[in-house]
């Protein structure tokens, strides 16, 4: 395929969202149409193009030196693309249904689309400065979605999104600028492009530059302590928590943190030393202190974000196992992850859409009503909880066999840490459950009369993701054999 | 040997997914048969599946689910299925509230109670860990509404109790898994263990840490001390039929992860002697005491039989941490016993409360004049439990405290043997007053003559059955063991 359809890829989402607001349209559906067209050929361009992968790179600008906005298509990238153009014709359709009932659509719509581009731009960046680029401009376009409602809360919620994303980006940055000096090249080249003549004595300065980073972009990886953002962006419409707050925007905190990990500074560089046990610890603590929170959380959405900053750093985890097999886990969580959490925010959002219920202790006996949400909650709960037979198990299974195979003792307590995280979640998923379908005998049957499942543009992304989730959990070999691959370095880039 | 792991599975699935049947007769029609065919494909099974091994497919590469019922797996699916059934059918008549209509939530209860069935079967007939901790995790969530069944506040905390104590114990299983996976050969069950003698050496402590976890994990589901207080919440709120297979079976999937864990993973040989085994036989001893002292102490029925569940069933865990043949063979007898005794006793005690409304053992004066037969019943279950010769509990007990004896465990040859004495005493004091009672009120009692509500009601044949059939295995096992003992003591050859 040629090396131009990497650009086309970003650049048709961007204009398409830019057209929204431009086209007068006639009718609400045609505007559907248009979008969901658009955003359906673009995964197919996309899916076409790591299919018929274009084995080099591709420069777009060349600034001086070894600086240049450049685009490729190499193994983790193809993870994050294809993940990433999967769920949003999805999310579109869900989000078609769920915006009925919210004003400034057509805005809305606009940046929805355009950060599709963006995250696009993240996941096929060929050196770390596009990569960086994309990352600040995805900020950008995420804040007016999480403005949307114009509430007090809701421009508190952006402006520290704003603040914390910005500060993160600039930590980043520093360790952007040490791999260029220290590097070799400022590509991503699996093993790193640490040039170590050049670091020479000056080893330490660069772990505490890696930590820097690394806690830089964990900002969007929601890592603690700069987790306070994801919980309050919640304010934001449910298809913008889902994919955003789910996926796009957090796992883009977790990609670039596998790409400064494993292909910039290198896991070889980083394994064994006091960055990699401070990393980890952090890590290790975001986990339970995130599922332990939302246990104690009342609210729906903001619950199932506790549980996304937890459910992050499990990916990060295997991150910091600085082994192959960790990145095989991280990639495998990252994906799953993908899957289960915008599966049980769609939930949540159908059950605000079709009751304006916000809150736990609201739902009694709400299985009964909308069986197939509750139903297909029920799996997601189940699969992040990890229960065999469901995505969740085998990532889970694959970040435990990295740690355990990592001989690293303080690995061994994550293990312990992901299963503690276990029990938590199914503490604060399957009480919801038991809620909805067990409601105690003397509930008052009248609180939920007249609810019931919403249509299928909403319940058809919820069934696709249900089915994926039991598909991957039962069947996961040949993806996780891409996974190893990817992490072996079979697709590389010339 | 699929058909009775995945037939119930379906027909509990189609039972929830139906609607609800205008006619009562005919949901119990349904379960009755799936029942029936189950019972009866499972029994064909038992004799014929022994060797036989089916992948059915691969979760991933290396981890296959996979079924080879071996000789330890078949007995305890035996079990299962007798009580399985007869608990079934007991609770058609007690799940009858009065003219033809039953209780609310019945099509539910009957679609779980059939799903768990082929669950047990499954966790049975599994020939690796991975799908044994697959059926293990199954069993949990699918039990968990059966003791949800009345939907009371109470019942409600009790199954979050339940469920969240369960997966505490499962996820402790599955930590000790990951390191199983690394350190042994394979996951499938070999008798003598699968550990790769070539990566021990340096790694010692941690595979002991790993089976420590692993046996509190399962431990949870068989009511061990630290974390058995689930257990006398949740047995006592489901409903009879559902506390019968809860205290008789379902605690026993606990006890086969212990057994597959110790004596098919890790192996005898790499714990003997270590502080695991130390600590594991005092958790056991402390649970067989202190459950027997709450249950004496315990008023209501229901809950004195679970307190008494907890600590029979480390009468078990006991035999198996003693890691000597003979007293193997008492806890592999003990379950048998146990089983059948146990169910026995909650089935009485769910047709005294259906008959009667009666929950508390001092309300239950005279229950004998009231419900003779099942009293009978009540006894000689009662007198098996405590171990009083010709029944099965003198037996499994009897090897118990040889076993014991014989170990050459220290402190443990003369403690465990006192302890089980001190138990049975104490078993003796919490179930004989209900029969002393029962049948010999005493003055303040009021015959018939004076108050017509104490006439004579014995239950329906239905309810009747199940629990006579029960008790009379109980004590005719006790009395014919030979055959049984054979079969075990086959078992305990291949691992040990």
């Amino acid at each position: 395929m040629s090396k131009i359809m990497l650009i086309a890829v970003i650049l048709i989402p961007v204009f398409t969202g830019v057209l929204v607001p431009v086209i007068p349209f006639k009718k609400r559906q045609h505007m559907e149409i248009f979008l969901e067209m658009a955003v359906v050929i673009n995964t197919i361009l996309v899916w076409s193009l790591l299919y018929h992968r274009p084995i080099d790179n591709f420069i777009l600008v060349k600034f001086t030196g070894n600086l240049a906005i450049a685009f490729r298509v190499d193994g983790m990238g193809m993870v994050f693309a294809g993940l990433v153009s999967f769920l949003w014709p999805l999310a579109t359709l869900f989000a078609f249904e769920y915006m009925t009932k919210e004003k400034h659509e057509k805005v809305f719509f606009m940046f929805y689309t355009i950060t599709y581009g963006v995250t696009l731009g993240i996941a096929l960046a060929d050196n770390i400065l596009t990569m960086y680029f994309f990352y600040e401009l995805l900020t950008l376009v995420t804040v007016p979605l999480v403005m949307h409602t114009l509430t007090r809360e809701a421009i508190l919620a952006s402006r520290k999104y704003l603040y914390y994303s910005l500060g993160g980006a600039a930590f980043a940055f520093i360790g952007m600028i040490f791999v260029i000096v220290y590097g070799t090249t400022t590509e991503f080249v699996l093993g790193g492009v640490l040039d170590l003549e050049k670091v020479g004595e000056r080893a330490n300065i660069l772990l505490l530059i890696y930590v820097i980073a690394f806690m830089g972009f964990g900002v969007k990886a929601a890592i603690f302590p700069f987790n306070s953002w994801l919980p309050q962006a919640g304010v934001a419409p449910t298809p913008v928590t889902a994919l955003l707050h789910a996926v796009a925007v957090v796992k883009a905190g977790a990609f670039a943190i596998l790409r400064l990990t494993y292909y910039s500074f290198g896991a070889d560089f980083l394994r064994g030393t006091w960055a990699q046990y401070l990393l980890m610890g952090i890590v290790m603590f975001t986990i339970v202190y995130g599922c332990s929170r939302a246990v104690k959380e009342t609210h729906l959405k903001r619950r199932l974000a506790y549980s996304t900053i937890s459910n992050l750093s499990y990916i990060l985890f295997g991150a910091v196992n600085m082994t192959p097999l960790g990145m095989v886990g991280a990639l495998t969580h990252m994906a799953f992850h993908a899957f289960m959490k915008i599966c049980s925010f769609f939930c949540a959002g159908a059950i605000m859409h079709q009751t304006e219920k916000h809150y736990i202790h609201e739902l009694d006996g709400l299985g009964k009503k909308m069986p197939w949400v509750f139903g297909i909650f029920t799996v997601s709960s189940l699969a992040l909880m990890g229960v065999p037979g469901l995505a969740g198990f085998i990532s889970k299974w694959n970040l435990a066999r990295a740690a355990v195979e990592s001989g690293n003792k303080m690995a061994y307590f994550g293990i312990g840490c992901l299963l503690i995280s276990a029990l938590l979640t199914a503490i604060y998923m399957l009480s919801i459950v038991v809620r909805a379908f067990f409601p105690p005998q003397d509930f008052d049957e009248k609180t939920i009369e007249g609810f019931s499942d919403p249509n299928w543009k909403m319940l058809l992304p919820l069934f696709v993701f249900a089915a994926v989730i039991i598909a991957f959990g039962l069947f996961s070999s040949p993806l996780v054999k891409f996974f190893e691959d990817v992490a072996g370095g079979y697709y590389k880039v010339v | 040997m699929l058909f009775p792991i995945f037939f119930p599975i379906a027909a509990g699935l189609f039972l929830l997914f139906m609607k609800e049947p205008e006619d009562r007769k005919v949901l119990i029609g349904i379960t009755g048969t799936a029942l029936a065919i189950t019972g009866v494909s499972a029994a064909y099974a038992l004799f014929h599946v022994n060797g036989e091994a089916i992948i059915l497919f691969y979760f991933t590469v290396t981890l296959p689910i996979y079924f080879k019922p071996d000789n330890i797996g078949i007995l305890f699916a035996a079990v299962v299925t007798v009580i399985w059934v007869l608990a079934g059918f007991f609770s058609f008549s007690y799940m009858e509230t009065g003219h033809g209509k039953g209780e609310a939530g019945e099509k539910r209860f009957y679609g779980f109670y059939l799903m768990v069935f082929g669950i047990l079967l499954g966790l049975n007939f599994a020939g690796n860990m991975i799908t044994f901790y697959v059926f293990y995790e199954l069993m949990t969530l699918l039990s968990m509404p059966l003791v949800i069944h009345t939907r009371s506040r109470e019942a409600v905390m009790a199954a979050l109790k339940y469920m969240f104590y369960s997966f505490c114990g499962a996820y402790m299983a599955l930590f000790g898994l990951y390191f199983l996976y690394r350190f042994g050969n394979t996951l499938t069950f070999t008798a003598g263990g699968v550990l790769d003698k070539s990566m021990l050496p340096g790694n010692e402590n941690l595979l002991l840490v790993a089976v420590f976890i692993m046996i509190l994990g399962f431990g949870v589901k068989s009511g061990m001390f630290p974390l058995h207080a689930w257990l006398p919440t949740a047995h006592p709120v489901a409903p009879a039929p559902a506390s019968a297979v809860l205290s008789a079976v379902i605690v026993k999937g606990g006890v086969l992860g212990m057994i597959r864990v110790v004596y098919y993973m890790f192996g005898a040989d790499f714990i003997r002697g270590t502080w695991v085994q130390t600590v594991w036989l005092t958790l056991t001893l402390i649970t067989i005491f202190m459950g027997s002292m709450l249950a004496y102490r315990e008023k209501v029925l229901k809950k004195r039989l679970a307190y008494s569940t907890v600590s029979q069933v480390s009468y078990i865990l006991f035999g198996l941490a003693l890691l000597q043949p003979i007293a193997l063979e008492g806890a592999f007898l003990h379950v048998v016993y146990h089983a059948f005794v146990k169910c026995a006793l909650f089935l009485v005690a769910g047709a005294v409360i259906h008959k009667t409304g009666k929950v508390k053992v001092d309300d239950l004066t005279g229950i004998g004049k009231e419900m003779p037969v099942t009293m009978w019943c009540f006894t000689f279950a009662s007198l098996a439990l405590i171990g009083i010769p010709p029944t099965g509990g003198f037996i499994s007990k009897w090897y118990l405290a040889l076993g014991a004896l014989e170990s050459g465990e220290g402190i443990f040859c003369l403690l465990g043997p006192v302890i089980l004495l001190i138990s049975a005493l104490l078993t003796a004091g919490y179930l004989l007053p209900l029969t002393i009672k029962g049948f010999f009120p005493g003055d303040g009692y009021c015959y018939p003559e004076q108050n017509p509500l104490n006439r004579k009601k014995e239950t329906s044949l239905y309810m009747l059955a199940p629990i006579a059939i029960l008790a009379i295995l109980a004590v005719a096992l006790g009395m014919a063991p030979n055959l049984l003992i054979h079969y075990i003591s086959g078992i305990v050859s291949e691992v040990l």
